[in-house]
């Protein structure tokens, strides 16, 4: 045990008060939101700065009477479950072929499509517009998913091929000799074995579809194929921003996203240092 | 990483017609697993980008006529002549320059002073603390970009906004000061992720180091002057060229949602400018022009960023 000095306690709590105070900071935005979420608009412009009497739920009411948040949760639910399907097989299935099964050019596929990783979305979102309107895939949570998924996939396999290839080759070998296929070996002794490092690929899909903006505005103009991201925009417009409803939406927006990002905190993480 | 030299080491009855077939199996394997994620990749990503080359030399606006018609190089000379587009470029360099810097700064900072406290904190008080810590510095990470852009919209609010109730002002923070409000967001949502690779990286640092370090009596800036700095340089670089690329090519939500490229065109971010030339005026000849030039800056950069990773042991 190090013995510390009296100029190293106040060093140190110094250092524990000014990271607390970076905490807090960082979270007043959201939180700031979270509590203006609950008050009535005549209590937000006359005390900026006060708690609400009583918390007003009925901004969270008027998502659902005024906003289509109903249809609305329903599509984000469904746009985030079709990435997470798509990357996740897609995704796994090209990862694993990368890192066991090289083919001539390989090398070369790889890069490109680590490549595209970096490619704009607002420059993809031109062309795809025109090739979903001619599928007839316009005002279809079909198209957000699909445009969120090709975006999506890079970023998959550039996490999943070095975990793939960190995972210890003897055991596939030995499957192999016992005679299961390649993809006998991929499913049952690959897939269990990657599990983490799909749980992380998983979770940023989740987070990918659940988030995007780009895709629902530019593809979709009826509120039946709306997810929250836009529906949200819905309440500013060149009238009226309403603030309360605004700032519920925002909260009720991003509830699931810090939920699973907390709950799931060791995977994201992981996902971080993975993913650049 | 391949089974192919191994396997092909253990199987002694292998004639040279068995190694090719097995060769062979080995690579129709690896086309069968890769293929649905490339046809994918190939109908959503490379024929699309295919197609925006070839409209950009046409000029095409879907909702008035359905006709393309052959444009020549009109399309980029526009693009070269604009000076809507030489504005936003820039816009958009500044906005990576100063919250890359701002990210990197304090990402740097907290990352060093929590490494600290995580390697000092012996007693359940300051692994609680740090955990709680850690929590905090994710929540804008998680928080969507459209709703952290909201929330910034709020907090910089003139009339119930607590930073101008606070300073008994009522500057309109996203008119007046656009870009730097702007920036001010995006450092937010996004020095998450610099402070927690930065932080692994200086926790991988030897522990007998630091434990010199203090032997020669070093204190406590000098340790991360003349120890852990130079420990992560590798990390640091790495770090700094992913986030200004990705602030460079995929800058959006939070303009959008903000100020929507505005006042004027201040704001007005070159991923921003084409959407808003495709979809807001209708001009997918131009879109076309503008996204062709971010499709071959974003494959230049990212083929770089390939580079550096491979020669980068971080």
């Amino acid at each position: 045990m190090i013995a510390f000095s009296r100029a190293e306690q106040i060093s140190r709590v110094v250092r524990a008060s000014l990271l607390a105070l970076a905490a807090v900071a960082i979270v007043i935005p959201v939180v700031w939101m979270a509590i203006g979420s609950v008050k009535t608009e005549t209590e937000l412009f006359a005390s900026p700065l006060a708690l609400p009497a009583a918390p007003a739920w009925a901004n969270y009411g008027s998502l659902f009477q005024q906003f289509h948040f109903g249809i609305a949760t329903l599509n984000s639910v469904e746009i985030s479950l079709g990435v997470v399907a798509i990357s996740v097989v897609l995704g796994g299935m090209a990862a694993y072929g990368f890192s066991r099964y090289p083919f001539m050019g390989s090398r070369i596929v790889l890069s490109g499509l680590l490549i595209t990783r970096m490619v704009t979305p607002a420059a993809l979102v031109v062309p795809l517009y025109l090739l979903m309107n001619s599928l007839g895939l316009l005002n279809n949570v079909v198209s957000i998913t699909l445009g969120v998924a090709v975006l999506n996939l890079p970023l998959v396999v550039w996490i999943l091929r070095p975990f793939f290839d960190a995972l210890p080759r003897e055991i596939e070998e030995a499957g192999l000799l016992d005679g299961l296929s390649p993809f006998g070996v991929f499913w049952r002794v690959a897939v269990p074995l990657a599990a983490p490092g799909l749980v992380t690929v998983a979770l940023l899909s989740f987070i990918a579809g659940w988030t995007d903006l780009l895709f629902p505005i530019s593809f979709s103009t009826t509120p039946d194929a709306t997810p929250l991201t836009s529906q949200l925009l819905q309440m500013q417009t060149g009238y009226k921003i309403y603030w309360g409803s605004l700032m519920a939406g925002s909260i009720y927006l991003t509830l699931p996203t810090l939920v699973v990002s907390f709950a799931l905190q060791k995977y994201l993480v992981r996902g971080m240092r993975l993913g650049y | 990483m391949s089974f192919k030299r191994q396997v092909r080491g253990s199987r002694s009855r292998g004639p040279a017609a068995g190694l090719l077939t097995w060769n062979r199996r080995v690579q129709l394997t690896g086309l069968v697993l890769t293929l649905p994620a490339l046809a994918f990749a190939f109908a959503f990503m490379v024929y699309p980008v295919a197609n925006v080359v070839f409209l950009s030399f046409h000029q095409y606006s879907p909702l008035r006529s359905a006709d393309t018609t052959y444009a020549g190089l009109s399309n980029y000379t526009w693009l070269a002549s604009s000076d809507i587009v030489a504005h936003s470029i820039w816009v958009t360099i500044v906005f990576t320059a100063v919250s890359v810097a701002i990210e990197m700064a304090a990402g740097l900072a907290l990352a060093a002073l929590l490494a600290k406290l995580v390697v000092e904190s012996r007693h359940a008080f300051g692994r609680i603390l740090s955990r709680v810590l850690l929590s905090s510095f994710i929540l804008p990470f998680a928080t969507p970009a459209v709703a952290g852009a909201i929330a910034w919209k709020m907090l910089l609010h003139p009339q119930f906004g607590p930073v101008d109730a606070i300073l008994r002002t009522d500057i309109a923070w996203f008119s007046q000061f656009p870009l730097a409000s702007v920036i001010a967001a995006d450092a937010w949502k996004t020095m998450p992720f610099v402070l927690f690779l930065l932080f692994a990286a200086i926790l991988s640092i030897e522990p007998d180091q630091y434990e010199a370090a203090r032997l020669d009596g070093a204190n406590g800036w000098q340790e991360f002057r003349y120890l852990t700095l130079p420990s992560i340089v590798p990390v640091l670089a790495v770090v700094a060229a992913f986030r200004a690329v990705d602030a460079f090519t995929k800058i959006f939500d939070i303009v959008f949602v903000t100020t929507g490229g505005g006042p004027g065109n201040d704001t007005q971010v070159f991923p921003l400018l084409i959407w808003r030339t495709a979809f807001d005026f209708l001009n997918f000849g131009q879109a076309s022009a503008l996204a062709v030039v971010a499709v071959l800056v974003s494959a230049a950069l990212g083929a770089s960023l390939l580079a550096i990773r491979r020669i980068s042991p971080a």
